[in-house]
């Protein structure tokens, strides 16, 4: 299990070395709220507060959530 | 006095001594090389500052319940809030509210001896305050969730460096969190549970359409993890938790969609191993409505201390430790969901998401899934309203 | 909370033309002061590179023509030079010693007439930028009877310096609009991008293309803005340096830059390039919108087409 997570970061590493990050004036579609990886704060919080009481994983999203009394 | 002569500058150009050839020493982009030479131009558009401008205040409800087969649901309203503030043009102030309301049945195993239902509210709170510098921002935060039988308080601090082109952002989070539990059945009284968590992360813009994130996290904590409401249950008194996501996301300009990927690893000390994929595509529609279709997919393998039903042949586990929360048993999960969204005029939005989720011992992948329990079923609402000012 | 702050737009005259300014900022006071040094600014490099002025850097330069050379200070250096990089990345094409063709080619007399042969030749030969003699602290034109004129690139010039101005003072919402050639700043307040019409090359009053812009620049070179027509046949004010002669292969040429003073000049080095022109935009990686002759669109721009 271990080994395949080193596997699965080189490969990311790897991935990066093609990649043409764009000019300033190039980055209006990074903008658009779809292409944020949090736009909606509350919606992504309801989730992982869902998900967190009804499986074992929490977190891997950002410190600091808060806990809930799901165990 | 005379100028030099320019032709005494420089070699002459390929191009000036031949006027009528094609432009084959045309190099891409050399007319802006040259611009940029200009004094005080700024290609671009502002907003590779990184402190937001604008302030948002959102409101959201959602209405969950779950079931499973034969057995009464479980019901969840909440209501939250969540705000921003830009205080200044490097200070940002963040907050939320929330106000979980839970009424109805907890799953089947989840009974207290009892078999009572549950009626249980919480409410929660956060606080956090951005400040920026230039090449790099840092935030502090906090938070209370209360109940009637458990309050936790934590604080956190991060650091976001931003490189010099803006395209990489480094992100380092500490945090901590103190619990304090006091189920209403007395089974402990002011038991304590405190948790560190240090997350390291990058989040790449790797061209005009993509861009990467990935984190690594690391929880570690001690204290009280036993469910009191269940009878004969006994877990360990730490846990670490190490997860690595990562997410993805790629516009394409020909079909105005986004596609959005996520995975995440997770590995527990309670023994668990998760994998959970989730993939999306945001669909721009004409008039500012979008729609996105997302599914998901989790799976998990069961804790060491976990125990089989029929409860309490097959106990105890390891060192005295066992639980039949299902919660820790192996299955495998699927979320099925979709949001239609609408942006209005002078900053107004409105969104309304609707998620089916099923979990079933037998849709483990990666091992066998927990032998004995029932499938188990989820649906929830959520409805939004938000405005940027 | 701040009250909701209004979309600051001005409205004013410069370079013989009306310009607009369109700015947003949630502090209202912060977006006037914006537009006050942006606009003044845009006045600044009117008085000091406009040919109707006498006492402009330009006229004075041409006033010396043949004779001894005239100092320049950096930021006329710097316009040099880049007008220098225009010249050789057209082949030569685009030259701003090229305004003396006006002399010979009335737009506004009526009837309109063509000009006679030998006074085109005797003209053309005072178009030479190659042999004009300058650097980063002077300049000399060594005929008598050159120009310069910074006519091609001074719009917007001063259309990237008005948004570099309202950026500096922390705005992030806006666009400029100094007739035509328009700079975005940022997008609209709520985020959307900004909506830019093209002008119709033969419908006055129309657009062929709504473009949207939430940063960059876009020109547009055309054949409508200063004309005459002969035996149906259009005469512009686009004139090829070497034959003295206005070209015909495009109505008009848009291009979308980051910057205005590459849009503009990109769209200037189209319409002379005439068919050749694909082959250079291409090369710069340029979104362009192409009206040909015939009124067809070209280009990648040609997806934002009205109708």
């Amino acid at each position: 299990m271990r080994s395949s997570l080193l596997l699965a970061c080189a490969l990311a590493l790897g991935g990066c070395a093609t990649m043409s990050p764009p000019q300033p004036w190039e980055r209006g579609d990074l903008a658009k709220p779809s292409m944020q990886f949090d736009a909606d704060k509350l919606e992504a919080r309801t989730q992982q507060h869902i998900y967190a009481s009804k499986e074992v994983t929490t977190g891997g999203y950002g410190v600091g959530g808060g806990g809930c009394g799901c165990n | 006095m005379a100028a030099t002569s320019r032709k005494a500058l420089r070699e002459p150009r390929a191009s000036a001594a031949n006027p009528n050839a094609p432009n084959g020493s045309t190099p891409a982009g050399a007319l802006l090389a040259a611009a940029l030479a200009l004094p005080g131009m700024l290609p671009g558009n502002a907003g590779a500052q990184a402190a937001p401008d604008q302030g948002v205040i959102q409101l959201q409800y959602l209405n969950y319940r779950d079931w499973q087969p034969g057995q009464a649901r479980m019901k969840v309203e909440t209501p939250s809030l969540y705000a921003l503030y830009p205080v200044s043009d490097t200070l940002v102030v963040e907050g939320g509210l929330t106000y979980d309301a839970v009424t109805g049945a907890s799953p089947y195993y989840y009974n207290t001896l009892s078999g009572a239902s549950i009626g249980d509210y919480r409410t929660a709170g956060d606080v956090k305050v951005t400040k920026y510098f230039g090449a790099y921002a840092v935030s502090v935060s906090g938070v209370i969730s209360s109940e009637q039988d458990y309050l936790s308080r934590g604080g956190a601090i991060a650091v976001q460096l931003f490189s010099d082109d803006r395209n990489r952002t480094w992100t380092f989070q500490a945090g901590g969190s103190a619990d304090l539990i006091n189920p209403v059945n007395d089974v402990v009284v002011n038991a304590k549970r405190d948790t560190l968590e240090f997350m390291i992360g990058v989040t790449q813009n790797l061209s005009p359409t993509q861009i990467i994130q990935s984190n690594v996290t690391y929880s570690t904590g001690h204290g009280y993890y036993s469910d009191p409401y269940k009878s004969l249950d006994q877990r360990p008194n730490h846990r670490n938790v190490t997860a690595w996501l990562t997410r993805y996301n790629q516009y394409f300009t020909a079909y105005d969609g986004t596609m959005k990927l996520g995975y995440r690893l997770l590995f527990d000390s309670f023994g668990s191993v998760s994998n959970m994929l989730d993939a999306a595509w945001v669909q721009g529609l004409p008039m500012g409505w979008s729609i996105a279709p997302a599914l998901r997919y989790y799976t998990q393998s069961a804790a060491k201390f976990y125990v089989n039903p029929p409860f309490p042949s097959g106990y105890p586990g390891e060192e005295g430790l066992y639980t039949a929360d299902t919660r820790l048993a192996a299955f495998g999960a699927w979320t099925g969901g979709v949001t239609i969204a609408k942006v209005f005029e002078r900053g107004w939005s409105m969104s309304l998401r609707a998620d089916f989720y099923r979990q079933q011992p037998n849709w483990r992948v990666g091992g066998s899934g927990s032998p004995g329990i029932e499938s188990f079923s989820a649906r929830w609402l959520e409805v939004g309203v938000a405005k940027t000012f | 909370m701040p009250p909701e702050a209004p979309l600051l737009r001005t409205t004013f005259r410069a370079m013989a033309a009306e310009n607009d300014l369109q700015l947003w900022s949630p502090d209202a006071s912060r977006a006037q002061r914006a537009s006050d040094a942006a606009i003044a600014d845009v006045q600044r490099i009117e008085a000091k590179y406009s040919r109707y002025l006498a006492d402009s850097v330009t006229s004075r330069i041409n006033q010396a023509a043949g004779g001894s050379a005239v100092a320049i200070d950096s930021e006329t250096a710097a316009l040099l030079r880049f007008a220098d990089h225009c010249f050789d990345l057209s082949g030569g094409l685009f030259d701003i010693t090229s305004g003396v063709l006006r002399r010979v080619w009335d737009f506004k007399a009526r009837p309109p007439t063509l000009p006679d042969d030998a006074a085109l030749e005797a003209t053309t030969r005072l178009v030479d930028w190659a042999g004009v003699e300058w650097d980063g602290h002077s300049i000399r034109l060594p005929r008598r009877g050159m120009e310069i004129d910074f006519g091609g690139i001074g719009k917007e010039y001063a259309a990237d310096r008005a948004a570099a101005i309202c950026i500096e003072h922390g705005i992030r919402h806006g666009l400029v609009n100094l007739a035509g050639d328009v700079r975005v700043l940022g997008p609209q307040p709520e985020g959307t991008p900004w909506r830019i019409g093209i002008v119709h090359p033969r419908r006055p009053g129309a657009t062929i293309a709504g473009l949207e812009l939430a940063a960059g620049a876009v020109a547009t070179s055309g054949d409508y803005e200063r004309f005459f027509e002969l035996d149906g046949r259009r005469y512009c004010h686009i004139l090829n340096p070497r034959t003295g002669r206005p070209v015909a292969h495009w109505q008009s040429v848009s291009i979308i830059a980051p910057l205005c003073i590459v849009a503009g000049s990109c769209a200037t080095i189209a319409m002379l390039h005439e068919g050749n022109a694909r082959e250079f935009l291409d090369a710069q990686q340029v979104e362009w919108l192409g009206v040909a002759a015939d009124g067809k669109l070209h280009g990648p721009a040609a997806r934002f087409a009205a109708g």
